[in-house]
């Protein structure tokens, strides 16, 4: 057993270490850093992105990926906006047909990719670019303001002194890892991606968890964009533009293979946090933006190259 | 008169299996040498040898008296052996004047290629074998297989070879463009080139082979001037031997019809089949590659659903659109590829054997891992399975293991029908022998087994009846007192039903194989 967790888990134990070595190092360039304050700021900032990877592990895990996420992000956020504003339907209604919009979108993702036998990469770059059209069409480049108070606790307050969507994304994060890691529904997403064709030999429903998981990717889509809008205060068609880029690297860098059949949750917020963590510590020490792309660029590399050579020494 | 090959002794294992046994025949120049076999008899072996791909581990191979020993196909090549392979080794966006002098192409004084040279040889050696209507500067992609088949031709001959070994190469060509192949063949020879030329297809064989060499697994059973044999002859020497001492039948008392399909047709691939199996029988489904038995077998699966036609279990009409159907209504398919459509090959043994009973072994979605563990277990020791333990990758275990992985899988949905494609395929004897005990086994429990072979001392030895099929029909059903070799061998190539050349559609098979 403890062999099984070694295999298993030795991908997060590498991240485990190299985000522990992060975290010290960034302490000791800010005492801005390790602070609560900062922390739980952090925490908050990277929840949109965090939920959003939930299910695009998944998706990754099945050996396929979905570029629009940003762009339902965006749609669902507008559509917050028009519903609410323009369509006159009570706030919290708006809220829920928004996300049930992402859900739709990821849906039609779904539809496409399982009854049209289209590969994922090409299938949502092209929604990627739909959606996105969509959303500006829709917006006409005008913004939403002017939410009631009330709707602000989502985005910006605070729960036990956590913020919101702090605890949001913990629970999904939990609901996440227990489905893809004890659930009949998780073996059958590893089974989809290690090999397709003896998934569906063996009988199981391929093309019904396909469509779930991209349906799942644009719900939390919305539910992430619902929040952003909570955080900003604003809601424009622009939003999400490039997040995309954003949750495929944490899942990537959480050591869920491109290939299909391997990652785990757990190695996704680890992934995640590393991320995240980089991007303020390198802030904080007064490095600019474009140096923290670089460095997590080279962070992503150094990953997946130790993991590989791991990986071989396993077989 | 002297023999342009000579081939004595040759011998070759992979690993513990030897494959070849003291091989010796050859090759007179100007001659349509025929090899002739079953799947596995060793003749893809021996000509791999003589091709230089691989090398004997005993034994001689002699060209022009002298012997030679190849240390690549490129050497082979050099001293005048071409090889013209089954799946067509062309560079589909090069032209064919490229294709033909690729690796030798003509060049001028300053070293770069001379293409008027290249295209007026490709020209000359296109028009020598009786194809003025290709142009050589299309590239290859466009053409027709038959085409490219003879550009792979023209591309041996550009090497001058003396000896140009054929594989199969009508078995993916339509009748015209076969018989227009056979006249290319024919062309060759009276050239003085000799050839060694394997096909399947008997009629093919008489039309134009001068000698045949029969190969049995793996050992030589003889050589015979084509005029001295019969049909029936060559059948018996590819088949003969005393098969129902190797398989551990048992003689069961056959129940109630468990499967029926009436009039079962998928597209053009499965035409208007109807069968029976009944509990405790097993049937065995007879072919040659391409006549459609494993699609009938994906039909029944539901993994390519009927497009018309009925199938009844237990009596009653059943719907099967998909694997999950078919799996519901206790029906469970081996299929014949392990690797790509059997296993998942980076999951444990343990993951494998309980995916098609995953929402059995659940409770509330969660996957109850002691049972599944005990489970793993429970079918390593019942299917003996040799492995470090359930935890163990399959992708790390032999042919033989993987498959009774495969076979442990599907038992644990206890299926009622049980349809078994190629069960034996690239395994050794003593697995396989294992595999023929477990399927007895399971056929004396009462299972209604379908099982597709297409080596047909298996499908002889295991069969309570034996079906043939050609061109995606039944073409003959045979009980098994009555299904010699002959007959059904005869049945297969359709040797005794006018001898016409007939086409193999690229089925399936053809499909997966790429």
């Amino acid at each position: 057993m403890t062999l099984v967790l070694n295999r298993m888990l030795r991908h997060e134990v590498i991240l485990g270490v190299l985000l522990v070595a992060a975290l010290i190092v960034l302490a000791g360039q800010s005492e801005h850093f390790w602070t609560a304050d900062n922390l739980l700021n952090q925490g908050r900032l990277m929840a949109e992105v965090g939920l959003i990877a939930l299910p695009m592990t998944f998706v990754i895990v099945t050996g396929g990926i979905d570029l629009s996420v940003g762009s339902i992000f965006g749609l669902s956020a507008i559509l917050l906006g028009v519903f609410w504003q323009n369509m006159g339907l009570p706030l919290p209604v708006a809220m829920v047909a928004a996300i049930l919009v992402g859900g739709i979108a990821g849906l039609g993702n779904g539809f496409i990719i399982t009854r049209f036998k289209v590969p994922p990469l090409i299938a949502t770059l092209a929604t990627l670019a739909l959606y996105r059209g969509l959303a500006e069409g829709i917006s006409q480049a005008r913004s939403v303001r002017g939410y009631p108070d009330w709707f602000f606790g989502l985005g910006q307050g605070e729960v036990l002194g956590v913020p919101s969507q702090l605890w949001i994304m913990i629970v999904c994060f939990v609901i996440a890892a227990f489905i893809l890691g004890l659930t009949t529904f998780g073996r059958t997403t590893y089974a989809i991606g290690s090999n397709e064709v003896a998934a569906r030999f063996s009988g199981l429903k391929v093309d019904r968890a396909k469509l779930l998981i991209y349906g799942a990717s644009g719900l939390i889509a919305g539910l992430a964009a619902v929040i952003f809008v909570s955080r900003v205060s604003t809601t424009r068609s622009d939003m999400g533009t490039g997040l995309e880029l954003d949750v495929i690297t944490a899942v990537v860098l959480g050591g869920t293979s491109i290939f299909g059949g391997r990652g785990t949750v757990i190695g996704t917020g680890l992934g995640l946090i590393l991320m995240q963590a980089l991007k303020n510590g390198l802030a904080l020490s007064g490095v600019k933006g474009d140096g923290t792309i670089v460095v997590i660029g080279a962070v992503l590399i150094a990953a997946i190259l130790i993991g590989n050579l791991l990986s071989r020494d396993g077989d | 008169m002297s023999n342009l090959l000579e081939v004595s002794g040759v011998s070759k294992s992979f690993g513990p299996v030897k494959v070849l046994k003291e091989i010796s025949f050859d090759v007179r120049p100007g001659e349509v040498h025929a090899l002739l076999g079953e799947n596995g008899a060793g003749k893809s072996t021996l000509i791999k040898i003589v091709a230089g791909v691989i090398n004997a581990d005993e034994g001689e191979v002699r060209l022009e008296g002298k012997a030679v020993r190849f240390a690549s196909p490129r050497e082979a090549a050099a001293h005048g052996i071409a090889t013209v392979y089954q799946e067509l080794l062309l560079f589909p966006d090069l032209t064919v004047a490229e294709n033909i002098y690729l690796g030798h192409a003509p060049k001028t004084r300053w070293g770069a290629l001379d293409w008027n040279a290249m295209r007026a040889g490709a020209r000359a050696l296109l028009d020598s074998l009786d194809s003025p209507d290709l142009d050589v500067d299309t590239t290859v992609g466009k053409l027709s297989v038959a085409n490219r088949q003879r550009v792979e031709i023209a591309k041996a001959l550009s090497h001058d070879a003396k000896l140009v070994i054929m594989d199969e190469p009508t078995a993916a060509l339509a009748d015209a463009d076969a018989r227009r192949l056979m006249d290319v063949v024919k062309r060759l020879r009276d050239r003085g080139v000799g050839i060694i030329y394997v096909s399947h297809r008997l009629p093919e064989i008489f039309a134009l082979a001068d000698r045949v060499t029969v190969l049995r697994d793996g050992t030589y059973v003889g050589t015979k001037p084509i005029g001295e044999v019969t049909e029936g002859d060559l059948v018996s020497m590819m088949v003969g031997r005393a098969i129902d001492h190797l398989f551990p039948k048992v003689d069961t008392t056959p129940g109630e019809t468990i499967l029926e399909v009436k009039n079962l047709s998928y597209r053009n691939t499965v035409n208007d089949i109807s069968l029976t199996v009944r509990a405790g029988e097993i049937v065995g489904i007879a072919g040659l590659i391409g006549a459609g038995r494993t699609e009938l077998a994906l039909t029944i699966f539901g993994i390519t659903p009927a497009t018309s036609g009925e199938i009844l279990i237990d009596g009653k009409p059943v719907t099967i659109s998909s694997p999950d159907d078919a799996r519901r209504l206790k029906i469970a398919y081996v299929p014949e590829d392990r690797g790509s459509q059997g296993l998942i090959r980076p999951q444990t043994v343990r993951e494998n054997v309980s995916l098609a009973i995953l929402d059995r072994i659940a409770r509330a979605f969660v996957v109850d891992r002691r049972q599944e563990g005990s489970l793993a277990r429970q079918a390593i020791e019942r299917f003996g399975i040799r492995t470090r333990g359930p935890e163990q990758r399959v992708k790390q275990l032999s042919g033989g293991n993987q498959q009774k992985v495969v076979l442990a899988k599907w038992i644990a949905t206890e299926p009622r029908v049980l349809i078994m494609d190629e069960p034996t395929r690239g395994i050794d004897v003593g697995a396989k022998a294992e595999i023929h005990a477990l399927m007895s086994r399971l056929a004396g429990q009462g299972l209604a087994v379908l099982m597709i072979s297409s080596e047909l001392p298996e499908v002889l030895g295991m069969s309570d009846r034996v079906l043939v099929m050609r061109g995606g029909r039944i073409v003959a059903q045979f009980d098994r007192k009555d299904a010699t070799p002959d007959a059904v061998g005869a049945a297969m190539t359709a040797a005794k039903a006018g001898a016409s050349l007939e086409s193999a559609p690229l089925g399936f098979k053809g499909a997966a194989a790429l």
